[in-house]
């Protein structure tokens, strides 16, 4: 599957990477192709291409906060988890794809 | 009409505790007369008597009958029955919880503690620990005896006449204006004086052949002892005010001055006191004492400026002093956070142990800034010097890396007494300030006393508006030989050293002329005399008057150097009294008028080639330094324990940097600009490496998240990147209250954002004992990483390395790795190759992490 991904905390120094590190070791474990957009201390790092989200098959957004510029993934499926869930449970996070 | 209720008394305590009180205050409402038996001892008390009532030592169960006569009995009856019912029962209920003021701020350890914290305003810091010692204001005179052959009516007179007296005076005084707090002292004070449970014995205690004197000490201990055994603190003020008014009714009887009490120290001891005269704090012992605690004093009183020379933490304004802080119990002083605790349990104590060791840590990470100049980044060099008011001070003040004596202060060898110093007695106070300080400079301020600076020999007149008044070298000509014997001590003691002399409240090129004259006067004579002299000694003066900045031209003609004293400065450039209230918001030295008047200064007087220190309050603050620097002042002088910090901040400062800063100050137009401006000053932060030995410990025995927390910020204290550590402790509890920033695996990253760091940092603890990290799981944590980052930072190659750092962790060998490090350099070498950090040189700065 082609998926991208969306992590934002609060205070956006650890987690936000942590959660994105997570979901791209896991993604790559499972066979699976992803691009992981941070939203932290440093403002939106790979960000993620109209392109990108196009041709995603799915799109997780594991955060804490509003996403920003949200309005890119309208019209698709969108997983939403907490950040910790994506740290501690990124292969549940997964199966909730249906992958 | 005559009514009666009986009760029996439901209080295990009996009622001599606050029942009394609110007894005495609900009959007193009432004119009926009313009287309370207890019918165990048969004994009767006035029931508007709180001393009487007490005195009736009524116990648990005892049956007691209130009688009540007057033509307002039935309401007083229906008040008092539904008080002893309703009321009475609930009175020795003690308090639910601690009282901790929400306002003030306390590390979560101590919220933990679950003790009760009386709040204080610190005036010099530290810590302190030690058994409470109450200091009285005065002593007895050791003879009560009175005459030989008194008599008792002679004695019972004298003491009905004193009881009168005192009423009177106590009654005129409340009809002054006064603010609401002093007339409820004083209200208090006179229903005690016309308590008539005291007179009565009082009374008795002289028929038994006692002198009124000794009358009155007895019958003040006997109610103030009963008193003071009481739980609840509004009874044991009532003690406190027995003594008060006794101590009054003895100056009524005995007449004449009390001498100021002396306090010998035998154990480490937290001297608690309403005031203490600096006489009385330069005569205790300083090893044995730890801490002061005062009920009145302001920031600039002369005991306040020594115990902050002396390094002795103190506190002022704790509320209902003596109630709150019984002696001889054991209590900590904090005066870092404004506290005294009074119930040292084990987490307090094993808290205060730790924070000595980190204190101490502090001390010695600064102590290689003793011996060495203070210097920025880039080579400008801004000497500091310390403020001194005797000569014992100067010896502790070299120890912690003074550069010289910025101020001598010489009025307090002035004061407190009956006649000026001697010109032999001020030479060898002067000759040892010189030679102690071993080559380097001594500035002498000579004398200057006024209005508020009491030395009544000198018999200066009660001015209305003494600060701006008849003070300073406005009094010497008229004071001529008091002046020439100081000038005498001084330039004789400078043979000794290098002493220089500098004179008080000069506004005029004309006062430092004739102060010079007179100064070469003496010199002359005491040559001729044979004397030995140092004919070069430099004559400055103090700029407190903003006249003095628009002559310098002229002024520096005559004279050698100035120094700065902003507090009054700024005072009278403002016109605002710091001490009132209203108006003490505007004074701020941060205002930009104020800087431009010291950039002007400054620049005028180096252009004439004149040297220019700054010794006023403005000069402590670290946060302020890049503004002094910038001006381009040769040297700031301070109390001797701000000295070592801000000798490190200097070093860390780039002048360049300082000089922008300070041109971006002037053209600010208001305080608030200003301080947005400092904050955004990182004090050369930016240079310091995210990462250093010294910020990771690999043995921890911290045994709580609390403890962890607080062990890695004290770690950024100790390393200086900041000066509020509790300030960054609230905000890594701001993001752990809201989700544990456990990761699993054994790990934690607490981390947080806020500008009172000046550096982005990492800090790791490995535990020896894991310890439990979040309550709603049961994984523990081995190893915890905290990342700081300031607000106001928009570095972003310090946050690239929080980004790796944070996915790095969620990898299993990486974890391992820190896990099993052998040791800090260890870790610091695994994680400065991992996360790519730059490398340092191994000098004394690779251990904190400084860029040489």
């Amino acid at each position: 599957m082609k998926i991208v991904a969306v992590t934002a905390c609060p205070t956006g120094i650890a987690h936000t990477f942590m959660a994105a590190e997570q979901l791209e070791k896991t993604a790559k474990a499972l066979g699976h192709e992803i691009n992981v957009e941070t939203q932290g201390a440093m403002g939106i790092e790979n960000e993620l291409s109209p392109e990108d989200v196009r041709d995603a098959d799915a799109v997780i957004f594991a955060v804490g906060i509003e996403v920003e510029q949200r309005d890119r993934f309208d019209g698709k499926k969108i997983i939403e988890v907490e950040v910790q869930e994506a740290i501690k449970h990124p292969k549940a996070v997964f199966e909730k794809l249906g992958a | 009409m005559h009514h009666e209720h009986t009760f029996r008394c439901p209080l295990p305590n009996g009622l001599h505790a606050r029942p009394a009180g609110l007894l005495a205050d609900l009959a007193a409402e009432f004119n009926s007369d009313i009287e309370l038996t207890n019918e165990r001892t048969g004994a009767i008390a006035n029931a508007k008597s709180v001393l009487s009532i007490i005195a009736l030592d009524v116990n648990l169960d005892d049956a007691c009958r209130i009688h009540i006569a007057g033509a307002d009995a039935e309401a007083a009856l229906a008040a008092l029955s539904d008080f002893a019912a309703n009321i009475m029962p609930k009175c020795d209920d003690t308090p639910s919880t601690p009282v901790i003021d929400d306002a003030i701020k306390l590390p979560r350890l101590l919220l933990k503690a679950g003790i009760r914290l009386h709040e204080g305003t610190p005036v010099s810091a530290g810590i302190g620990q030690g058994v409470a010692v109450t200091a009285h204001g005065s002593t007895l005179p050791a003879d009560l005896d009175g005459e030989d052959d008194r008599s008792c009516d002679e004695e019972q007179r004298k003491a009905r006449l004193a009881l009168a007296s005192l009423r009177n005076v106590l009654k005129t005084k409340l009809a002054d204006r006064l603010s609401p707090a002093e007339a409820g002292i004083l209200r208090a004070h006179l229903s005690i004086a016309g308590d008539v449970a005291l007179e009565e014995k009082i009374a008795e205690l002289i028929s038994v052949d006692l002198s009124a004197g000794q009358a009155i000490m007895q019958a003040g201990e006997f109610f103030a002892s009963r008193l003071m055994e009481a739980d609840s603190a509004y009874v044991r003020e009532r003690a406190i005010d027995v003594e008060d008014i006794c101590q009054q009714l003895l100056e009524h009887v005995l007449g004449g001055q009390f001498q100021a009490a002396g306090i010998e120290l035998t154990e480490p001891s937290v001297v608690l006191a309403k005031n203490l005269t600096p006489r009385q704090f330069l005569a205790l012992d300083k090893h044995l004492l730890k801490a002061l605690v005062l009920e009145h004093a302001s920031t600039t009183s002369h005991t306040v400026i020594l115990a902050r020379s002396f390094g002795i933490p103190t506190l002022t304004g704790v509320a209902n002093l003596r109630a709150n802080v019984p002696t001889g119990r054991e209590v900590v002083v904090d005066a870092d956070l404004g506290v005294v605790i009074t119930e040292i349990n084990a987490i307090v104590r094993r808290y205060y142990q730790r924070e000595r060791s980190k204190f101490a840590r502090r001390q010695d990470r600064l102590a290689r800034h003793i011996q060495t100049p203070a210097v920025t980044r880039d080579g400008r060099r801004l000497e500091v010097a310390a403020n001194v008011a005797t000569a014992d001070e100067l010896a502790p003040a070299f120890e912690r890396g003074a550069e010289g004596i910025g101020l001598f202060r010489t009025e307090m060898l002035f004061m407190g007494r009956e006649e000026a110093p001697s010109e032999e007695e001020q030479l060898d106070i002067y000759t040892r300030a010189a030679q102690a300080a071993g080559g380097r400079p001594v500035i002498i301020r000579t004398i200057d006393i006024g209005g508020d600076k009491p030395a009544p020999y000198l018999n200066l007149d009660q001015e209305d508006n003494p600060f701006l008044g008849y003070r300073g070298v406005r009094i010497y000509p008229e004071h001529r030989d008091l002046i020439t014997t100081q000038l005498r001590a001084i330039i004789r003691a400078s043979a000794f050293g290098v002493v220089r002399v500098m004179a008080p409240m000069v506004c005029s090129v004309e006062e430092a002329r004739w102060f010079k004259g007179l100064i070469a006067e003496i010199q002359m004579e005491l040559k001729a005399a044979g004397a030995a002299l140092d004919p070069a000694m430099q004559i400055g003066v103090m700029v407190e008057t903003p006249s003095v900045a628009f002559i310098l031209d002229q002024l520096c003609e005559v004279i050698d150097f100035l120094s700065i004293g902003t507090n009054d400065l700024l005072q009278y450039f403002l016109a605002a009294d710091r001490c009132n209230k209203k108006v003490a918001y505007l004074y701020n030295s941060l205002h930009p008028a104020f800087l431009r008047l010291l950039a002007k200064i400054v620049e005028d007087a180096r252009r004439r080639g004149c040297w220019v220190g700054m010794c006023g309050e403005m000069a402590r603050d670290a946060r302020r330094l890049p503004l002094l620097i910038g001006l381009g002042l040769d040297e700031i002088s301070v109390a001797a324990l701000d000295v070592l910090a801000l000798k490190a901040a200097i070093t860390r400062l780039s002048a360049a940097e300082c000089d922008e800063a300070l041109a971006a100050a002037l053209a600010c137009q208001d305080v608030a600009e200003v301080d947005a401006l400092l904050d955004a000053c990182d004090g050369g932060g930016a240079a310091r490496s995210l990462l250093a030995p010294e910020l990771i410990t690999t043995d921890s025995d911290s045994v709580s998240k609390e403890e962890v927390i607080k062990e890695i910020v004290d770690s950024f204290h100790v390393a200086q990147r900041t000066d509020d550590p509790l300030a960054v402790e609230e905000a890594v509890w701001m993001r752990e209250d809201i989700h544990s920033t456990a990761l699993g695996h054994g790990f934690a990253v607490p981390h947080c954002k806020t500008d009172s760091l000046a550096a982005n940092s990492i800090g790791m603890v490995r535990l020896k004992r894991p310890v439990e990290w979040n309550s709603a799981d049961s994984q523990k944590v081995q190893c915890v990483i905290m990342l700081a980052v300031r607000e106001s930072d928009s570095d972003g190659t310090h946050m690239k390395v929080f980004s790796k750092l944070a996915r790095r962790l969620m990898h299993e060998e990486f974890r391992a790795r820190l896990l099993g490090a052998s040791d800090c350099e260890a870790v610091y070498e695994y994680l400065t190759e991992e996360l790519e950090l730059p490398r340092i040189r191994h000098t004394p700065s690779a251990l904190t992490g400084e860029k040489p």
